[in-house]
């Protein structure tokens, strides 16, 4: 096989193979989710959907794998060596994780689909960064470069994960407020009151192992009538279902549509704006920020009707702060092999060279992170909307260092 | 008195979180301004056109700018500021934690339950006395590195328990227990001081930190220099660095005083236009003769991703050029013989100024190196960006007049022409030589040349540990989590056996401490005898007869 060929099939492994099984495997999991409450039926589909969906997931990690390789023998290096291997490695790196953090460590495997929907979206962007496959300039070309580059970007990638859980922590608490057993919000451990009237002590358990007081918080009237051992939950009756459903849309009328819609668009665009200062001509940069930026705004919508299917806020909490943890180990070590690195080709170790600034910039955001989750009266809400704000500013560090300043650093020039 | 009461007061000020979670605010902050406008320690140039107004937001904002010290954020006095507020904050945060944290790992036991647990626990029942079963549960934590506390030790006065867990359950801290009332058990606990322990090497490694870098910038020493190749090169010493930047504690007797010459340079790049990454340079390496002041000349190279080290000092290849050796003659006298380092521009020309003052009136030329022109159908040099000297060519535009040497400040690969007069211009290639008006330049070979950084860091070692500490720390901070367990035992009354619950509790991560306390569970069970509640063992199956 030539070096063409395997830049051609690297090419299609990217898109549409991978692209369209993390869609795909992010939206069966996603109905899988609606499968938790309902009648035996449901049930059934839901267990069928979930193992497509995993199937869909090992399939697209295993292309996107093998796009890497493909990609990587097509240049004879590692491919790390631009925005876009970037991006499509911190995409593979935040699905791989997640969702085997997700499944194996937490058990929680039905939250998959909201990371892939992340990782799909992530990889998609990647696109807008597209450039042939090439080699790689002499000075780049080191053993600490793959050493210092893949610690930070699998720290991006965990850092996209946690901020899935954090956006759905936010949104989770936000629903909460429909369920009046609930107290306040960000409190670290809701307790689970009894659930719906009509189930039986141990059953009560084991809804409340399932982690989830949504489904059938009181008010509703629902009779479970079976619990199953993945902890789906069995309704049969008609006037039971609807209780549910109109639980659930009591859920979603707590978050405010309009905000969610505004909020996430002004996010996106303070990240979302460097393609308009650096695409060729501003049809396409403008043309790229309104897809980001719409295409977040529908991520956010699609997550803001699954609020009712949400574990518990202290769930969705716990998952973003391991990942965060982990992740910014990773980015600490990363940093200093940075310096390190720096110290090797320039001589210098630290220049404040606008990417060493960035990176300094994300660490502190996220240690304020970490400290406000330690600090009295800032955990919960406020701790996650500082969570969020690093992860904008990681992604706005990412991309402005690389593609509006032109430092030592960034690939354009040297 | 209200001297005292304001330290008291800022003092207290400076121990709470929220103040260290404001003043990482203002920290970060700060480094994104830093990220945002051009650093003037960094790139002066663009510094200097955002106040002239040619880039940037305008000359308004880039004034108010300068006003606030924006263009210098790390060197601003209220970076200084900040810096010394983040420091005794941190130390005033670290100072009770660290006696805190000595009195945990020196006092701190484990506090008994004084109730049976009420919350459901794991049960095994078995044959075995109640000692017995005492005895190997704390064998199995021991093993595991739990700290134990025995109900039967004797000891039953409260323990000196560090105020790390104001959650605490257990009923026990600071008070006496009844023995009367308190089941048989053995407490234990773990991860109290190896998760906060790590937390203060993490945070202590920022003075190590902060010691690095300050005492860096006293004794460092770094210094640049061009050298041509094959041509002689430069000893260590303070005179003959292009530019030098000793610490403020690094004197000339510091300098080693080897010298290096460039034998030869190896530069090379994707030739073929159509390649993937053409024009990419593929090559960068300095084959250097090294003389130490006493010992053997040696060979060595310094390529890109590989600096030389002679003594602890750093040799790095930074930037090259092409070096044309260029003559003038003035009315037959040569006025100028030399090599010229030029350097390259955005556009691939290598460019740079002579500067004759020999001659009367001044010569200047400006000079452009064109590496790969080569001849095209009509006989004229084609000019192409190429960097590679297989066809190189030499432009030069030819002012008299006053160069000002030593009266303006001026670059010395530009020429200020203010007092001068373009005579005219002329192209050549090596060998040739042109005239203009008496004055002939003469173009004789090109050659490259190579900038050298010599640095001297004696921080390194010191931030390497540094930045051991700030990990090594961090991991445990993050990942260890403080957890108790209690083993209590009962007899039971008819059957004459024990039963025996396991209870306990994770302040963090809930989620792998289950998984913990059933693997302790399922290890005591398989050393007292019987299995754990729930199995489908019935319960009254014999004890295994296994035996520790
Ligand atoms: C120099 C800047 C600082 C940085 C980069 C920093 C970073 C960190 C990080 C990453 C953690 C997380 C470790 C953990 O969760 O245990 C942490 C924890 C902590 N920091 Fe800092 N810190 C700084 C300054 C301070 C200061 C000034 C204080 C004192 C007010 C402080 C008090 C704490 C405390 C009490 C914890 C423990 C939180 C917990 O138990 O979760 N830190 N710090």
């Amino acid at each position: 096989m030539t070096q063409q060929d395997l830049a051609a099939i690297s090419r299609v492994l990217y898109a549409p193979v991978t692209i369209g099984l993390y869609f795909t495997a992010a939206f069966v999991y996603l109905y899988a989710l609606t499968t938790t409450v309902g009648r035996a039926r449901d049930l059934r589909r839901g267990r069928l959907a979930r193992r497509v969906a995993a199937a869909a997931t090992i399939a697209g990690l295993t292309t996107h794998v093998a796009h890497e390789f493909a990609r990587g023998f097509a240049q004879d290096r590692l491919p790390l060596g631009n925005m876009f291997e970037v991006t499509s490695m911190m995409a593979l790196v935040g699905v791989a994780v997640g969702v085997g953090y997700l499944t194996f460590a937490r058990r929680r495997s039905d939250l998959n689909g909201f990371v892939l929907l992340a990782g799909a979206l992530v990889l998609g962007f990647a696109g807008f960064m597209y450039a042939e496959p090439g080699p790689l300039m002499p000075i780049l070309d080191t053993w600490w470069r793959p050493f210092h580059v893949s610690l930070l970007v699998s720290a991006m990638g965990i850092f996209t994960a946690a901020f899935v859980f954090h956006a759905l922590y936010l949104l989770r608490d936000s629903g909460d407020r429909a369920n009046p057993s609930d107290d306040a919000p960000g409190s670290d451990d809701p307790p689970h009151e009894p659930l719906a009237p009509g189930l039986g002590g141990s059953l009560a358990d084991r809804v409340d192992g399932r982690d989830d007081t949504l489904d059938v918080a009181a008010g509703a009237t629902a009779t479970a009538d079976a619990v199953d051992t993945d902890g789906a939950l069995r309704v049969d009756s008609d006037v039971a279902l609807k209780a549910v459903s109109a639980h659930h849309a009591a859920v979603r009328r707590q978050v405010s549509v309009w905000r969610l819609v505004v909020g996430t668009f002004a996010g996106a665009a303070s990240v979302s704006w460097v393609f308009i200062v650096s695409a060729d001509s501003s049809a396409a940069g403008w043309g790229r920020f309104m897809t980001i930026n719409l295409a977040l705004v529908a991520a956010a919508l699609v997550a803001w009707w699954f609020t009712p299917y949400l574990p518990s806020g202290a769930t969705l909490e716990g998952l973003a702060h391991r990942t965060i943890a982990f992740a910014f180990i990773l980015w600490t070590v990363g940093t200093i092999a940075g310096a390190m690195w720096a110290e090797q080709s320039w001589g210098r170790f630290w220049g404040w060279d606008p990417k060493e600034t960035g990176a300094l910039l994300t660490w502190i955001a996220y240690a304020g992170y970490l400290h406000a989750r330690a600090t009295r009266g800032v955990r919960g809400r406020p701790a996650a909307w500082i969570g969020i704000a690093a992860f904008v500013i990681l992604m706005g560090t990412y991309l402005i260092a690389n593609y509006v300043i032109v430092g030592l650093h960034s690939y354009a020039g040297l | 008195m209200f001297f005292v009461d304001s330290v008291m007061m800022g003092w207290r000020w400076l121990v709470r979180m929220r103040t260290a979670l404001m003043l990482l605010g203002v920290l970060g902050f700060m480094t994104a301004v830093a990220t945002a406008v051009p650093q003037a320690p960094n790139v002066p140039a663009t510094v200097d056109a955002w106040l002239a107004g040619d880039e940037g937001p305008g000359v308004a904002v880039a004034t108010v700018l300068a006003t606030i010290g924006a263009f210098d954020v790390y060197g601003s006095p209220a970076f200084v500021a900040l810096l010394l507020a983040l420091y005794l904050s941190l130390t005033a945060c670290l100072i009770p934690r660290i006696r805190a944290w000595v009195r945990l790992v020196r006092h701190s036991r484990p506090p008994l339950l004084r109730h049976a647990p009420s919350e459901a626990p794991r049960r095994i029942v078995t044959d075995r006395s109640p000692g017995d079963v005492l005895a190997a549960a704390d064998q199995v934590l021991d093993r595991r590195h739990w700290r134990t506390r025995r109900s039967d030790d004797g000891h039953f006065d409260g323990p000196a328990n560090g105020q790390l867990d104001a959650q605490s359950d257990a009923q026990s801290d600071g008070q006496a227990v009844e023995p009367a009332t308190a089941p048989m058990q053995v407490a234990a606990e773990k991860g109290h001081w190896s998760r906060e322990g790590g937390s203060l090497v993490f945070h202590v490694s920022f003075y190590v930190l902060l010691a690095a870098i300050v005492f860096g910038q006293l004794l460092t020493f770094e210094g640049q220099r061009g050298v041509i190749e094959g041509a002689p090169g430069f000893a260590d010493t303070e005179v003959s660095y292009w530019t030098y930047r000793p610490g403020r504690w690094f004197g000339p007797e510091d300098h080693a005083g080897w010298r290096l010459d460039l034998e030869q340079f190896h530069v090379d790049w994707i030739r073929d236009p159509h390649a993937p990454g053409a024009g990419q340079p593929t090559t960068f390496r300095s084959d250097v003769l090294i003389t130490p002041v006493d010992g053997e000349p040696f060979l060595a190279d310094v390529a890109g991703n590989r600096p030389l080290v002679i003594d602890g000092v750093k040799i790095h290849q930074l930037d090259w050029g092409y070096a044309p050796w260029i003559e003038i003659e003035v009315d037959g006298d040569v006025v100028h013989a030399g090599f010229l380092t030029t350097v390259v521009d955005d556009e691939g020309v290598f460019t740079g100024a002579v500067k004759a003052p020999a001659a009367d009136p001044d010569v200047g030329l400006e000079i452009e190196i064109f590496p790969y022109a080569p001849d095209g159908d009509d006989g004229l040099p084609r000019l192409t960006g190429a960097p590679w000297d297989e066809a190189p060519l030499l432009i030069f535009h030819q002012w008299r007049g006053d160069l000002q040497l030593g009266a303006t400040q001026q670059l010395i690969t530009e020429l200020d022409t203010e007092r001068m007069d373009l005579v005219g211009w002329g192209f050549m290639r090596p060998g040739q030589d042109v005239e203009l008006e008496n004055v002939t330049v003469r173009f004789v070979e090109l050659r490259r040349w190579v900038g050298f950084q010599v640095s001297y860091r004696p921080q390194i070692p010191w931030l390497l540990l540094a930045s051991a500490l700030l990990v090594g720390g961090l991991v445990p901070a993050l990942y260890a989590y403080r957890r108790r367990l209690w083993v209590t035992v009962r007899s039971d009354g008819d059957s004459r056996r024990t039963l025996i619950e396991v209870s306990g509790r994770a302040f963090q991560r809930q989620e792998i401490f289950e998984a913990e306390r059933d693997e302790i569970v399922e290890e005591l069970a398989s050393i007292v005898g019987d299995q754990p509640d729930g199995s489908p063992d019935p319960a009254g199956a014999p004890a295994s007869e296994e035996s520790r």
